[in-house]
Formats: C-alpha cells, sequence, structure tokens
C-alpha cells in the first residue's frame, strides 16, 4: 500500500472535562475521498480541527507524508497542503471574493486587480462561476462554499477538509460539489467529509469512517458499506422504524386557510407574494426550499409575528389575520422556531421557565397571584419523562442542555400550546439521529390526533417522508404543490433552484 | 476670519489623530473606549516630560510612552482577559484622572503661579506659507499638524492597499476568518489598540504641550470622547475622519473666538458646548452605517 499523506495517531484531545478525542487514529490516501460519518458530539469535528490546527491535540502524532508534523496553527497546517471549509463558513460578508481568498496570504502592497484576475481565472478552471469582485454578502450559501473552496484550491491544498458541506445546497448544488470532488480526487488530492448524512456519503467517497462517543468504531470500504449497518454503528443501537399513516387526510374538513398572503417592502422584492394553500386537519404539509425564500417570513406572517400586507390567514372558519401574537397563541398555534437559540429558548431559564414561556401571563401556572412552582415542576418532570429529555432535574438552566435535548423542550412546549396548528420551521436543524428520530415521532402523533400541520425542512428527504403534500416556495413564491407519489427529488430539487414547471436543466 | 480658519485646522489636529488611531482600532474590532484616559494621561506625560527635559520632542516621547501604557492596561483587560469594552475603558478612564491629579500633586505640589512650557512653535513652510490667504490658513500650522494631513491618507492607504490592512479588516468584520487563515487575531488586536494608544497620547500632549503650554486637570474634558465620536461619524474611513475632525476642530476655534470677544451678545459657554452638541445632533441624523460587525465582541476560542 502507498504512503499515506495523513496519519494521525493515537489523538486524545479533552475540552475541561469532557473528552472528544479518545485515542482516535485516522489515515489519508492519495486520491481517497474519506467519510467521517457520525452524530453530532462524535468528535468528528475536533479530530479535522486538530489536523487542521485550530485545536490543539493533549496527546498524539500526526504524520504527514510519514514524517511526524507538529501543526500548532492553521498557518502550518496550511503550508503542509491541508485547507479545511468550516461549517459555518469563515467568510467576511462585507468584503469582496477576492479580498476573502487572499486573506492572510498576500503581503506588502495589493494589487486588486491583478488579484481578481488571478481569482477569476483559477475559478475558471474549476468551472466555478463566482465573480471575483463581487461582495460575499451578494452570493449564494453555494456561490459562497465555492469562494471557500477557492481559498484551498488558491493555497494549493492537496488535503481538503469539509464539515457538512451539503447541509445548506439544494440537491444540483450538491451534485455539482460531488461533480468537483471527483475531479479534484482525480488529480492526486485527497478530501474528508464530515457528515452525517449517509446517502451523499455513499455516492463518492471510497472509504467510510465512523465515529462515536470520540473514538473510531468502525471503518469500512464503499463497496462494502451498507446504510443500516451504518446507522447502526452510527447510534450504538438500530432505530424503530417509522411508518407514516396512509394518506386519507384530504377527506377531512379543511382546517386552516391561507388566501392571497403577500408580505411587500417598500422598493425592495416582495418576501411573500400571493401565497394560497390550504391544510386539511390531520394532514402534515411540507414546504421545501432552500432556507431564504420566505419560509421563515410565512411562519411568522401565520403566527402574527410579521405583519401581513394582504390576503388571510383563517383557522378554524377565524380570521386570524391580523391578530396579536398572544391572540394567535390564545387560538392554538404552536410554532417551534427555526433558530431555537436566538426564538426558541431563554437559555438562561431553567427547563421548566422555558417551558411556561408562552402562558407566563395565563391563569394556568398561578396560584393566588403568584407563580405555582410545585405545579410546574411536576408538569416539567413529566415533560423531561414523557420526552426522555437527559437533564438532572427540572431547574437546571437551558444552555446546560444538548441541541437535541434543547429542541425536545421546545417541541414540547408548542405541541402543548398548537392545540389546533403547529407549524415546525425546520424542527432538526443540527439534531443528531436520535433526537431527529424523537421529533419525527412527535410530528406524526400531533397530526394523528387531527391537528394541522405546517413543516419547513431544507431537508429534502424529511419533507417527503412526512408530508402528505409538498409545496416548493422559491422567492416568495409557490413553485408548486405536490403529492409525494407525484413527484421525485430532482424535480423539487429544479423547482427549488427556480426552474419553473417543465423547464428542464439547460 | 484667516486666523480663525486657520485656528480651526490648529484645533481639529489632535481631534484627527485620536480618531485615525480609533479607527485603526475599530477596524479590527476594538472599541478603544479609553481613549478619554489615553488623551489625558498623553497630555500629562507630554507637559511632565517637556517641563523636566526643556525639550518639546522627549515631551512628546513621554507622551507615546504614556498613551501605549493606558491602551496596554486597556487591551489586556479586554482583550486577553475578555472584559466588556464599555466597562473597561469608563474605568480605565476614571482611573487615569485620579492618577494624572494625584501624580500632579506629588511632583508639582500646588504652585502659586501655573507652570508652563514653551508650546509647539508655527512652523511656516517655506514659499507656500507666502501664498495670500492659502498660505495663512494651511501653511503657517505646526509640525504635528502637518504629519496629521500625512498620516491621514497614510492610514487610508494601509487599510485599503496592503495585506495589513486587508488583515486589520477582517478581523473586525470576522475573526474566526483571520483565525482560520493562521493570523493571531489577539496579537492583530493588541497592536491596533497599542497604535491607538501612539496617536492618542500625542494628541493629548497636543492640548498640554502643543497649545497653551501648561496642563490643568480639565484640560482634555471629553475631548477623546470626540475622537471616539468623530471614527464613528466618519464611518470608519480616515478621510471622513479627517473631515469630521475639521468640524469639530472649527467649532472648538469659534468656542476660543467668541470667548476672546468677551461678553458679547452670544454666551460663550454656548460655544464651549458646542462639538458636544454637535455630536449629538450628527450622531442622530447621519444614516449610513458601516460598523465593523464584530466590533466590542471580544474574540473567544476554544482550545
Amino acid at each position: 500500500m502507498d504512503q499515506p499523506v495523513i496519519e494521525m495517531l493515537h489523538i486524545t484531545k479533552k475540552f475541561s472535562k469532557v473528552v472528544a478525542n479518545d485515542d482516535v487514529s485516522l489515515s489519508i490516501g492519495k486520491g481517497e475521498v474519506v467519510a467521517l460519518l457520525g452524530e453530532n458530539g462524535a468528535g468528528k469535528s475536533t479530530i479535522m480541527k486538530i489536523l487542521y490546527g485550530l485545536y490543539r491535540a493533549d496527546e498524539g502524532v500526526i504524520r504527514v507524508d510519514g514524517v511526524p508534523c507538529r501543526i500548532g496553527s492553521s498557518r502550518d497546517a496550511i503550508r503542509l497542503g491541508i485547507s479545511m471549509i468550516q461549517q459555518n463558513f469563515s467568510l467576511v460578508p462585507a468584503h469582496t471574493v477576492t479580498e476573502n481568498i487572499i486573506l492572510g496570504n498576500c503581503r506588502g502592497l495589493i494589487d486588486y486587480r491583478r488579484k481578481e484576475r488571478e481569482i477569476a481565472a483559477l475559478a475558471e478552471t474549476y468551472g466555478f462561476d463566482v465573480p471575483a469582485g463581487e461582495l460575499v454578502r451578494n452570493l449564494t450559501v453555494g456561490a459562497q462554499q465555492k469562494v471557500e473552496i477557492l481559498k484551498a484550491l488558491y493555497l494549493n491544498a492537496r488535503v481538503l477538509i469539509m464539515d457538512e458541506p451539503t447541509a445548506v445546497l439544494t440537491p444540483q448544488e450538491t451534485d455539482r460539489l460531488m461533480e468537483f470532488v471527483r475531479q479534484y480526487v482525480q488529480k492526486g488530492n485527497s478530501v474528508v467529509f464530515i457528515t452525517h448524512k449517509m446517502r451523499e456519503v455513499m455516492d463518492v467517497s471510497t472509504r467510510i469512517v465512523i465515529m462515536r462517543g470520540g473514538r473510531i468504531c468502525g471503518a469500512v470500504k464503499k463497496e462494502d458499506a451498507d446504510e443500516t449497518a451504518l446507522s447502526r454503528m452510527m447510534i450504538g443501537h438500530s432505530l424503530e422504524h417509522l411508518t407514516k399513516p396512509a394518506g386519507g387526510a384530504e377527506e377531512k374538513p379543511v382546517g386552516f386557510s391561507v388566501r392571497n398572503l403577500s408580505i411587500r417592502r417598500k422598493s425592495e422584492p416582495p418576501l411573500l407574494e400571493d401565497i394560497s394553500f390550504d391544510i386539511h386537519k390531520g394532514e402534515i404539509i411540507g414546504f421545501a426550499g432552500v432556507s431564504g425564500n420566505g419560509q421563515q417570513e410565512l411562519c411568522e406572517a401565520i403566527c402574527g409575528a410579521r405583519p401581513v400586507t394582504d390576503g388571510s390567514v383563517v383557522l378554524d372558519g377565524r380570521d386570524i389575520t391580523h391578530l396579536s401574537i398572544r391572540r394567535h397563541i390564545e387560538s392554538g398555534i404552536g410554532y417551534v422556531v427555526s433558530d431555537r437559540l436566538r426564538y426558541g429558548m431563554v437559555m438562561n431559564l431553567s427547563i421548566a421557565e422555558n417551558l411556561l414561556l408562552k402562558e407566563s401571563y395565563g391563569p394556568k401556572w398561578r396560584k393566588h397571584g403568584l407563580l405555582d412552582r410545585k405545579r410546574l415542576n411536576r408538569y416539567a418532570e413529566e415533560v423531561i419523562r414523557r420526552y426522555s429529555v437527559k437533564a438532572p432535574d427540572p431547574s437546571v438552566p437551558g444552555w446546560s442542555l444538548s441541541g437535541g435535548n434543547q429542541q425536545k423542550i421546545v417541541v414540547a412546549r408548542e405541541v402543548e400550546a398548537g392545540k389546533k396548528m403547529i407549524l415546525f420551521d425546520q424542527p432538526t436543524r443540527g439534531l443528531d439521529l436520535g433526537a431527529i428520530h424523537y421529533v419525527h415521532k412527535t410530528i406524526l402523533e400531533e397530526k394523528a390526533k387531527g391537528k394541522c400541520i405546517l413543516l419547513v425542512s431544507t431537508e429534502l428527504s424529511e419533507i417527503f417522508t412526512l408530508s402528505d403534500r409538498i409545496v416548493v416556495l422559491y422567492r416568495g413564491k409557490i413553485a408548486g404543490i405536490y403529492k409525494p407519489s407525484e413527484v421525485d427529488a430532482g424535480k423539487i430539487g429544479l423547482l427549488m433552484s427556480g426552474y419553473r414547471n417543465g423547464e428542464e436543466k439547460r | 476670519m484667516i486666523k480663525l480658519l486657520a485656528n480651526a485646522l490648529f484645533m481639529s489636529t489632535p481631534l484627527i489623530l485620536g480618531a485615525c488611531g480609533e479607527v485603526v482600532a475599530e477596524r479590527t474590532g476594538m472599541m478603544v473606549t479609553a481613549v478619554e484616559g489615553i488623551f489625558l494621561f498623553g497630555a500629562w506625560g507630554g507637559f511632565v516630560g517637556a517641563y523636566f527635559t526643556k525639550s518639546l520632542l522627549l515631551g512628546f516621547l513621554a507622551a507615546i510612552a504614556c498613551g501605549v501604557l493606558v491602551a496596554l492596561l486597556y487591551a489586556v483587560t479586554t482583550i486577553h482577559m475578555q472584559q466588556n469594552q464599555v466597562v473597561m475603558g469608563t474605568a480605565v478612564n476614571i482611573l487615569m484622572t485620579g492618577i494624572c491629579e494625584f501624580f500632579y500633586r506629588v511632583i508639582f505640589g500646588t504652585p502659586l503661579e501655573p507652570l508652563t512650557v514653551k508650546p509647539l512653535p508655527v512652523l511656516p513652510v517655506p514659499l507656500l506659507a507666502d501664498i495670500p490667504v492659502l498660505g495663512t490658513i494651511l501653511f503657517r500650522q505646526n509640525l504635528i499638524t502637518y504629519l496629521t494631513w500625512i498620516l491621514v491618507p497614510a492610514v487610508l492607504f494601509l487599510l485599503y492597499k496592503t495585506s495589513l490592512g486587508l488583515t486589520l479588516r477582517s478581523t473586525g468584520e470576522n475573526p474566526e476568518a483571520v483565525d482560520v487563515a493562521g493570523i493571531r487575531v489577539n496579537r492583530v488586536r493588541l497592536l491596533a489598540v497599542l497604535f491607538a494608544g501612539i496617536l492618542g497620547g500625542i494628541a493629548g500632549a497636543y492640548y498640554s504641550i502643543g497649545d497653551i503650554g501648561m496642563y490643568t486637570t480639565s484640560i482634555i474634558s471629553g475631548r477623546g470622547w470626540i475622537a471616539f465620536a468623530i471614527c464613528f461619524l466618519g464611518n470608519w474611513n480616515p478621510l471622513l475622519a479627517l473631515g469630521a475632525g475639521v468640524v469639530f476642530g472649527t467649532s472648538d476655534a469659534v468656542g476660543v473666538y467668541v470667548k476672546s470677544l468677551g461678553s458679547g451678545f452670544f454666551p460663550s459657554e454656548l460655544f464651549t458646548a458646542l462639538p458636544y452638541i454637535l455630536t449629538i445632533l450628527l450622531t442622530v441624523v447621519r444614516r449610513r452605517f458601516n460598523a465593523p460587525a464584530k466590533l466590542g465582541t471580544a474574540y473567544v476560542k476554544e482550545h
């Protein structure tokens, strides 16, 4: 066997008392695409950040081309030909593409015009349509990722590490990324994918390494891999299979409807335009689309958090368009927000207090005009048990929970508040498989109770698994409404990226 | 009138100096809220240095040392100990007020006559100074003023044409990006704050040994904060800060001018207050904000 480009031997890394990597050994060969598969917190990113010099290992050796190396900073890593694309891109939005790419890689005076030409030429060789002089904040997420890749190419990286690269891409963009990866490794370079999505892993990688709890718990050649076995290795046990109750929802009465809803702003493109749809009782409507195409605005409009320019929102025969947020909550709408850190929870409050957030003014938890802590705690304990939240007791603060457990608290609260309807805006974003499974199960349970459910997701697989009907949003407009049986992911993907019905990929 | 304009430029120099340092520091995300303290200690150090050495050059060098010292205190507490920049700056400013007063007394006691040094002389530029009107306004200034005029385009050039400038600007917008590129964020920030300390020290000394030739406890009285405001008003651009600096310098000069007229139609206090009123007005009316995205936030990295 050839000399591997990278060998990481017996790496251990601790953050205060938490062991993030425990005796991890990993090698990366020339021309190889390694998929590093594992749940959140399995230590995938940590081990790669050590390789890229962002973290320092407590123990272990890194060899590059067989030579032991000390990688003390990213600069050392870059010098050795290692580049890493972070999950949340590390770009400066207010600067141009060129400025971003040459940051830290130039000396003295900068001839911006010449650099721009260089970078345009580099983009050309890989067929990236990224304008070198454009400000990064004006680019789509897909294009921003290309800027990150160009940054690595500009540094002549021969080992490219990508942390969850497809999380933000449309299916077509993902295809193009995979195309690039193939092209890139053919030249003798190597790629490491950090991911928790199995499907794309199977597609492009040559070897799959599975991590769990900070250790490597398996490595398989792509030929020998099968999805069920991989997922079992990832989470340590197998998941019960979810079954979606067969159709029938459309025969039930309409519980919720939106008519000609628009949100316009002065001299800017409308956020939402002429949105109309119904949700039957016990139906799940899935909104697909690249994030930022009006999904969040739609949810906010329905919940009364954003004023509506035109149109109406009707819940159970009652027009709720212009009611206040509080009246919306009282009318029985639950809303699981996409950004739970900002809008979903107050991290310094306890679990119990977070559960009461939306009813703090109501009489429910009141006793002699004061908060009935005892009853609230009992209720919180019950939620912790029912949703199997990993928390010692209801008094621990929100920030002490993992992302998945925080989301369980939010979901519990909204399911309770949403007597008639629940909106789930990207309910599984950033969660690990176990938590995702839990959220999905809850959504289906609520559907079975006859609630109207609106699900927004950027994960097409999630949309297809759960929805009774699929709506595609593109730039604030509905690009189509389908039954899952009528369409496939490819078609939805095209609609998501703005191709109109029937129009094919150019 | 010509005298007034010349004086306006004279008065704008320290404000522009201070603002330039502030621009560079804020571009890296560091709000140097200790600028008032830096000015004051610079004024104090400049006077003490010049008084004992009888040399203005050594006085200004002492002022630079003092400015850097305060900046260092501020930088270590905010960058490395990650204390809140506003709180820390306020604390440093109050501390400096006390220190300056205390050590002035320790060194000089309570002199009956105010102690003085010979202030910075006017340095006419040969030939150019003889141009009517403009020559008097622009080219009969002191050395520091000329240097300031060179400094502004130099800082502009540094920020927009050099790799160091790109690093500085990126640090204030997205320190993670800088870190990932293998540059030490905190070192960049430290150096930027120290640079603001150098300029702030000179600016402070300008009031004591550059202008009146003596030191009083109220010598700065908020001028540091005005330099701080000029940085905001100049949209974090040295050239615009120069413009804003001249506006404030003018209002400062008008205040002095009206005072010299004696009791006139307008109360002179109104004109003394003019720069502060102007700060509030201009801050409220201005539209375009171009603040560095991570201004005022410490960069914390896990290890």
